[in-house]
């Protein structure tokens, strides 16, 4: 046991102290928060400039309007658009050439064109250098629908009293249903769900590779016949596998940490900068979902671990070693792939039974019950399934890794590998 | 006492045999020469020894027990595939390999740098690995083997890539420790490191062993029937003397086999005023001239069966 903790802790000092560790661990939140705090950022951002934008009405009848409803307002409180009419002359074409090189010269940021036509059908006409702006876009076109369609009712009869209340856009709000009653979900769900699910496949993958490298590592310098005069070639592997566990679950530590702060201040923070986003609700993750989480975090780790360990040492460089590694990595993009159609039927059949196989548990079990909690035998069933997996995995790799680790030169085929098992 | 026993050993890879009915015993307090060609089962031997490979017949004892987790405490081993972790500091591994050998913390560090300082390496101790040279790492490979003062060290090819004043450092070191009791096991393809320093030998030939037991009784077995001629100028007629029977010329140096009954004197005399003569010598058999004397005729006889 002692030696153990020892291959232990050399394992997790020389992980822990390497750039990518740092980098990583540094980056991972980083990313993160940046998933996170972007979209919604991007939601509520206003530009901290006054933009000229020019109008060429032809109906006469909108301009004014329109120069009311465009009245967002930028942070020192004054207007985010400045509209500047520009009455139809005769030639219609010379007054648009006009203004595409006012836009071209930056004395406009954009300009837009109303068409007599526009309240039967017309199409106005938006121009601008970049037309990739959604949130002005937005503004002019909400603005616009709004007016014409109000015309339109009043043309109709309508009592302009009553027009701005039939106007009123329809809200939607999403609920979920689970056992515990029907909560409020504004989209929290399909989030957390997502990087969840993507947390735990980028480690499983990052810290296989880790292992891989290791074991290889181990081998092309030489290092392991020494080792070995020491200690019995399962508890190397043994210690290297929970020592790697370890730097994952600092790492883990690191964010989850991370993530607390960020939930806890990042309200007040976004707040001050972006006050439109008081509407937006941090999501919160239920603690059952966290659990479930650990549990399939460390089981999908040992299951993998212990594979890519046995590729390490059957092979003798990181190049040989890709073609053995694509398989495995398969059985992690899987789940990726059938992850849009579990979320989307995550109790049919077919969902199910994927969830149950081994290979894929720890993604798509794990999915499940953050969109949906299944029936208990089904987790526990799993869950089962996975740790006999995992034990009968480390039984066979410990076999072919107490061969494969002093076994030099070509790369064995697998009846050889078959007759490693045997020796063992 | 003996420090190991091995009895009867066989190991097969497929239909190769890699070692075939090896037999020896070593006593404690000694140093053993495990002697052959490349290919010839040394290694295979040592880590049978080492319980890394485990052999298909036969019996291994070492210090009265088996090799298990308490006896690798009490044993060193250099193995012919060696090296380190490159990106570890020479300190830290040296530390990290006594701590799997059991050693406590603050007593490893005296030791780390007890050995540092003897092998010339301290200055060294903050640096990585990899920035060591082949000979660098050799001499840490061998401190990593004695760090945890062991009984018995087992060496695969000790001296391979060391330059000659390392060589000797190593040697003083071997015959140290024997003098402290340790007991030491080495293998070579090089006849003349085991000459100086070999109490007992055993001499391995295709996976089998064809020459064991004490060296000075193996050489007094082979008489004084050698000269060896230390000289200068064309010397190539001595083979057509009736009185030689082998003779290995290496230019300026030459063992010569005489035939039995044959006085050493009468062949002095003969090459007085032909060739100039520096040195004339007459001892046992040097091993190398055991061995190619074995070997060789070993060989003959299987061309003959075949």
């Amino acid at each position: 046991m002692h030696k153990i903790l020892s291959v232990i802790k050399r394992e997790y000092i020389q992980i822990v102290r390497t750039k990518g560790f740092i980098i990583g661990t540094i980056l991972g939140p980083v990313v993160m928060a940046a998933f996170i705090v972007v979209p919604v950022a991007i939601q509520f951002i206003s530009v901290d400039q006054q933009e000229r934008i020019g109008v060429i009405d032809e109906t006469r009848e909108v301009f004014m309007e329109l120069d009311n409803k465009l009245d967002q307002k930028l942070k020192d409180g004054t207007r985010r658009y400045l509209l500047e009419e520009f009455k139809p002359s005769a030639n219609i074409e010379e007054l648009l050439q006009e203004l595409n090189k006012k836009v071209l010269n930056k004395e406009l940021s954009a300009y837009i064109f109303i068409p007599k036509d526009i309240s039967e059908g017309g199409e106005a006409e938006y121009v601008s250098e970049h037309v990739s702006d959604f949130d002005k876009r937005g503004n002019i076109n909400q603005a616009l629908s709004s007016i014409i369609i109000g015309e339109r009712l009043r043309g109709e009869g309508l009592d302009p009293q009553k027009i701005g209340e039939y106007m009123r856009p329809v809200k939607l709000t999403t609920k979920k249903v689970t056992k515990r009653g029907v909560e409020r979900d504004t989209g929290g769900t399909f989030i957390i769900s997502y990087l969840l699910v993507l947390i735990l496949y980028m480690t499983l993958i990052f810290y296989g590779q880790i292992i891989l490298r290791g074991v290889i590592e181990e081998k092309s310098s030489r290092v392991v016949e020494i080792v070995l005069s020491s200690l019995r070639p399962f508890q190397l592997m043994a210690g290297k596998i929970v020592g790697i566990a370890a730097v994952g679950f600092t790492q883990y530590a690191i964010w989850a940490l991370f993530g607390l702060a960020v939930s806890q201040y990042s309200k007040g923070l976004m707040l001050r900068f972006f006050p439109a986003a008081a509407a937006f609700e941090m999501p919160t993750i239920p603690s059952y979902i966290f659990i479930y989480f650990v549990i399939f975090f460390i089981l999908g780790y040992f299951l993998y671990a212990t594979l890519y360990a046995a590729i390490g040492s059957m092979v003798n460089s990181e190049k040989e070693a890709q073609s053995l590694v694509m398989p495995v990595t398969m059985f992690l993009i899987v789940p990726i792939l059938l992850m849009l159609f579990v979320m989307k039927s995550p109790n049919s059949s077919f969902s199910v039974v994927l969830s149950m196989i081994p290979f894929f548990a720890p993604i798509l079990m794990l999915l499940r019950i953050c969109v949906l909690l299944p029936p208990f035998t089904q987790i526990a069933g799993s869950i089962v399934l996975l740790i006999m997996t995992t034990l009968l995995m480390i039984w066979l790799t410990a076999k072919i890794y107490r061969v494969g680790i002093l076994m030099y030169g070509k790369r064995p085929n697998f009846r050889e590998i078959v007759k490693w098992m045997k020796y063992g | 006492m003996n420090a190991l026993e091995i009895e009867n050993i066989s190991k097969r890879f497929g239909d190769f045999y890699a070692v075939k009915n090896l037999s020896f015993k070593i006593l404690k307090g000694s140093i053993y020469g495990l002697l052959g060609p490349n290919g010839a089962g040394k290694t295979t031997t040592i880590r049978m020894v080492m319980n890394i490979i485990i052999p298909d017949e036969g019996a291994i004892k070492i210090l009265d027990g088996k090799m298990d987790e308490g006896m690798k405490q009490r044993v060193g081993y250099l193995p012919e595939d060696r090296g380190f972790y490159p990106k570890m500091k020479v300190g830290e591994i040296l530390l990290f390999l006594a701590d799997l050998k059991g050693l406590k913390r603050q007593e490893a560090r005296k030791r780390i740098d007890f050995w540092l300082e003897r092998f010339d390496l301290a200055d060294w101790k903050q640096k990585k690995v990899e920035e060591l040279s082949r000979g660098m790492q050799q001499k840490l490979q061998f401190i990593a083997t004695v760090i945890h003062q062991p009984e018995i060290i087992i060496l695969d090819e000790p001296f391979g890539g060391l330059d000659p004043i390392n060589t000797k450092l190593l040697k003083d070191i071997m015959l140290e420790m024997r003098g402290k009791g340790g007991t030491i096991i080495f293998s070579t393809h090089r006849m003349e490191q085991i000459e100086m320093i070999c109490d007992n030998i055993c001499l391995i030939n295709k996976a089998e062993s064809v020459l064991e037991g004490n060296l000075n009784q193996i050489k007094k077995q082979y008489g004084k029937n050698t000269v060896v001629l230390d000289y200068e100028g064309d010397a190539g007629f001595i083979k057509n003397f009736p009185e030689t029977d082998k003779i290995d010329d290496y230019g300026k140096f030459m063992e010569i086999k005489i035939k039995e009954q044959t006085d050493p004197q009468d062949l002095l005399n003969k090459l007085v005023g032909r060739i100039k003569i520096n040195k004339f010598e007459v001892r046992e058999p040097s091993l190398n001239a055991i061995f190619i004397d074995i070997v060789g005729e070993k060989n003959a006889q299987d061309t003959v069966s075949h």
